[in-house]
């Protein structure tokens, strides 16, 4: 492709139009090619099967609308959105405040043991939530510590305190995901230009003054991006639910679809996809407020030719409450789960901490894991899995983020593709994916690659909200001053974008790799003999009361995705420092 | 509906517990074994717990029949049912042979069920098999109810249903929910078959306020709550999986709460499997004295006739008898969507 006009026309006016061919209106074409063909097919399927009838046989056939009549009919439909709602708003924002209180704490200010944070945060991400719920559960059960020492007191069935409730429910969703909080806004916090909260110090606002009205309101494109996927994770949550909510009696959307899709064998899909279709269009809702929001994200773009790494405030005598707090978080989310698991995986059987239990003590699970191929399989599917997910997700949302933050021709259409998946609950979209691959003629059903395509379609979302931000934070004054050099689009992205974007690009890499190991409401329906995965083993040792070897199982694959974690993350921060630079 | 009292012949079972081993050993046909291992491998939707059950098993064949691999893949009735039935209508069967409690009814009402009588299974009693080969019994089960020996003494523990509405227990049950003969539409079952519908509603009604504690696993992990102290009495737990643990030293007992409800796990052929003489081998390998008595060295309760169980007191015509409704495939066929409704609306 020539280039030498095209750099003048790019610089003259940010759209080019017409006159040869345009490299971004290529880019923009196959890529929407590429997301048409990953996206559409489930959403279509799903649409299809919502207004079929499904017969006896099991096969489908027939218009119906009686799985919709059936959705707005429902009694229980009210109670259960209510329910929703409630679980969603809270563990959304005690998911914010705590994982993003963490994030500046850890990025902006001088309180110690930030490595622990990181460490907290590395671990967590790579730790399959079915592992962390039956940990926390263990603890503030009925038999945990808390209620047992009561229980020893009283002399009573009766616990102190019951954590299959909904305030259980947001406990643990809401610690469950601010890890991520934190991980999505320390690079926000990381990136901001500082100059504004010096300028606010200098005019005399406090700390608290100035992270009010300078450090917050210049991230609030990325906060309130993040607490909407937060808040649609919580929605099509699944784990918390049916492991804390169901044994509570307390009933949400996606425990309702649980209850209607196990009511018949096999499931009766027509309800589900119709409670599918509906649910994306309340997130399509959702996402035109993100959309609008957006549309002035330009305006708090900081990051310029400058350099940027931001000074840190000084907390001074408080410093000791962050302190604190790092601490608190390293003890709820690693350390007490991690001392929970250990102490079941050397038990043969479930037991609360006691002294005598002690004397039972044996390695004989790690034995089992260890010496099992069944295990070492598991390991090796997710690995490559997350890995090809990872890496295919990422280019797109490489690709897609870029022309849709600079609102080249196709990037709203590319955005809204690319975003799509996120109004699938996970169970449906492996429903979905499952129809897919076995109508099409490709031998890929049961295959590690059909987990591989579901997965990033999945988490192509994630990985755009990361290059997305990234690039909105690049002012575009320097892919300008590339393309005044002569450059063509592709060298730009190539030598200016993707250099600047490389934290963004490895950090949603990470992201999607980590997520997508521990993905399980996909899987459940997608993975056969040949390519089962370790989440899905894992849900079922807990579905099976193995809970040592899950135990010991997920103390191993913890310390084997911490290695890999580690080794991104210090990824990370070279290309950080290499920037600095 | 129509009650029906489970009575094997396990007077015979009992008397050949000490079987004389080899002189009935089994051996499939040549000709079947060689076009199985022309075909190198088989593979085996299982819903069967996998440390306590399928790696035994699958360990046993693979040691009998080394020119063959066994893939397993484990998950619960209902998702077992709809991969088997998605993979046939798009032509692409993966699984060759399957098995559980609530499969059969919708996979063979698909036409994905092969029927296949292997010779190892002639002598199985007739309420172990089906007329037209369609399944085979590979064990059996007694669901009944937990108590943890630490919390509740034996005396303490409810002995019959009617002890269940007690005050004391109201938010201290808990049992599993899956949407199975095995799970609490069972024990739904149970009771209409046993009190009758008007009295048995009556009794659920009743049963539905003393809060029983939900849990959508298996009965396995319902019973380790108990074990663990979360709750002092469990539901719907098999009394196998109670001796199994007893014999680590778990503070659990189960009680004769009468009657118990029995159950079988049944074991079939995928039509048009990929491996369909492997497939045939290794059903015809379960069903054998050979692989059930490697099942009932588990703890598990073999149903071939010439094998014992390891330990007796777990048979309802052991040396503690106890009377049992058994829940045979054609009663839960027609009856399971109700118990599922009636779970559904009372108790979750």
């Amino acid at each position: 492709m020539s280039s030498g006009t095209e750099g003048s026309t790019d610089l003259a006016a940010r759209r080019p139009a017409g006159g040869g061919v345009d490299q971004v209106r290529v880019m923009a074409i196959v890529l929407c090619v590429i997301l048409v063909a990953l996206v559409v097919p489930p959403v279509v399927i799903l649409i299809i099967r919502s207004v079929s009838v499904t017969n006896p046989d099991a096969t489908v056939g027939g218009f119906t609308l009686a799985h919709y009549a059936r959705f707005f009919t429902n009694p229980d439909l009210y109670e259960s959105l209510f329910n929703s709602v409630v679980f969603s708003v809270f563990s959304t924002i005690l998911a914010l405040l705590f994982g993003g209180t963490l994030a500046w704490l850890v990025e902006r200010t001088n309180t110690r043991f930030k490595g622990l944070a990181y460490v907290t945060t590395i671990i967590s991400m790579g730790t399959p939530y079915i592992l962390y719920v039956s940990a926390w559960l263990f603890l503030l059960g009925r038999s945990g510590p808390f209620n047992d020492a009561w229980r020893t007191l009283t002399g009573s069935f009766q616990p102190l305190f019951d954590p299959y409730s909904m305030w259980g429910m947001v406990l643990v969703e809401g610690f469950l995901w601010s890890p991520l909080v934190f991980l999505l806004l320390s690079s926000t916090f990381r990136q901001a230009n500082a100059d504004m909260e010096e300028a606010a110090r200098m005019s005399g606002a406090g700390v608290l003054q100035t992270v009010w009205s300078i450090s917050i309101k210049i991230s609030m494109p990325a906060i309130l991006a993040l607490a909407l996927f937060v808040f649609i994770r919580a929605i099509e949550a699944f784990e918390v639910p049916l492991m804390v909510g169901l044994p509570g009696g307390i009933d949400v959307l996606t425990t309702d679809v649980y209850k209607s899709i196990r009511e018949t064998i096999p499931p009766d899909l027509g309800y589900a996809s119709a409670y599918s279709v509906v649910l994306l269009f309340v997130v399509a809702v959702l996402l035109s407020f993100y959309g609008r929001l957006a549309k002035n994200a330009g305006k708090y773009s900081t990051v310029t030719g400058k350099g940027y790494r931001p000074r840190q405030f000084d907390l001074g005598r408080y410093r000791w409450i962050g302190d604190a707090m790092v601490l608190f978080n390293f003890l709820i989310v690693l350390v007490l789960p991690l001392l929970a698991l250990f102490w079941l995986s050397l038990l043969p059987y479930m037991r609360s901490i006691r002294l005598e239990a002690i004397a039972q003590f044996s390695l004989e699970n790690f034995a089992t894991v260890l010496q099992s191929s069944y295990y070492r399989e598991l390991a090796l599917h997710t690995l490559v899995v997350a890995a090809s997910a990872a890496t295919a997700g990422i280019v797109l949302a490489f690709f897609t983020g870029w022309i849709s933050a600079r609102r080249r021709t196709g990037g709203q259409v590319l955005d809204q593709l690319a975003t799509m998946p996120l109004v699938f609950p996970g169970i449906v979209m492996g429903v979905a994916f499952m129809m897919v691959f076995l109508a099409v003629p490709l031998p890929i059903y049961g295959s590690i690659w059909a987990l591989a395509i579901a997965y990033t379609v999945r988490y192509l979302p994630y990985g755009l909200r990361y290059t997305y931000a990234g690039v909105l934070q690049i002012h575009s004054e320097l892919e300008e001053a590339g393309g005044v050099s002569g450059a063509t689009p592709i060298q730009m992205l190539r030598r200016i974008v993707a250099p600047l974007l490389s934290p963004a690009i490895l950090s949603g890499w990470l992201f999607v790799f980590l997520i997508a190991s521990k993905e399980l409401a996909v899987a459940a329906l997608l993975s056969n003999t040949q390519s089962q995965v370790v989440a899905v083993g894992m849900y079922d040792l807990w579905r099976n009361g193995q809970g040592g070897e899950l135990a010991a199982f997920g103390l191993i694959w913890a310390t084997v995705m911490t290695c890999v974690a580690s080794l991104f993350y210090f990824a990370t921060r070279d290309g950080d420092r290499a920037q600095a630079l | 509906m129509d009650r029906r009292q489970f009575s094997l012949g396990m007077g015979a079972l009992a008397a050949t517990g000490l079987g004389i081993p080899g002189l009935r050993a089994h051996a499939a046909s040549p000709e079947l074994i060689a076009a199985a291992e022309a075909e190198g491998q088989v593979v085996w939707y299982t819903t069967m717990i996998v440390d306590q059950a399928v790696r035994p098993l699958v360990a046993a064949f693979e040691e009998r029949y080394p020119n063959i691999t066994v893939e397993f893949s484990r998950a619960g009735s209902d998702e077992t049912a709809l991969k088997i039935i998605n993979e046939g209508q798009a032509d692409r069967m993966l699984g060759d042979v399957f098995d559980g409690v609530s499969t059969f009814a919708s996979v063979m009402a698909a036409g994905f069920v092969e029927p296949y009588s292997p010779d190892s299974a002639s002598d199985y009693s007739a309420q172990f098999k089906d007329p037209e080969g369609h399944w085979h019994a590979l064990n059996f089960y007694f669901l009944t109810a937990v108590h943890n020996t630490d919390l509740l003494s034996a005396e303490d523990a409810p002995q019959t249903y009617q002890d269940l509405l007690d005050e004391r227990w109201r938010g201290n049950m808990v049992w599993p929910v899956d949407a199975t003969p095995v799970g609490a539409p069972g024990l739904i079952g149970n009771i209409l078959l046993t009190m009758g519908e008007e009295d048995g509603m009556a009794y659920l009604q009743q049963l539905a306020g003393q809060g029983i504690v939900n849990m959508a696993a298996s009965q396995r992990a319902v019973l380790d709550r108990v074990i663990l102290g979360d709750f002092p009495i469990g539901l719907m737990c098999f009394n196998h999986h109670v001796a199994i643990s007893q014999a680590q030293g778990a503070p659990i007992d189960w009680i004769r709460m009468e009657p118990v409800m029995a159950s079988a796990s049944l074991l079939g052929l995928v039509r048009n499997g990929p491996n369909p003489n492997a497939g045939r081998l290794l059903v015809d390998f379960i069903l054998s004295r050979e692989g059930q008595e490697v099942l009932a060295s588990t703890g598990y309760l073999p149903t071939h006739p010439e094998v014992a169980a390891l330990n007796p007191d777990l048979l309802a015509t052991g040396p503690q008898p106890f009377d049992t409704t058994f829940m045979a495939p054609d009663i839960v066929e027609q009856n399971l969507a109700d118990w599922v409704r009636i779970t559904d609306e009372l108790f979750l």
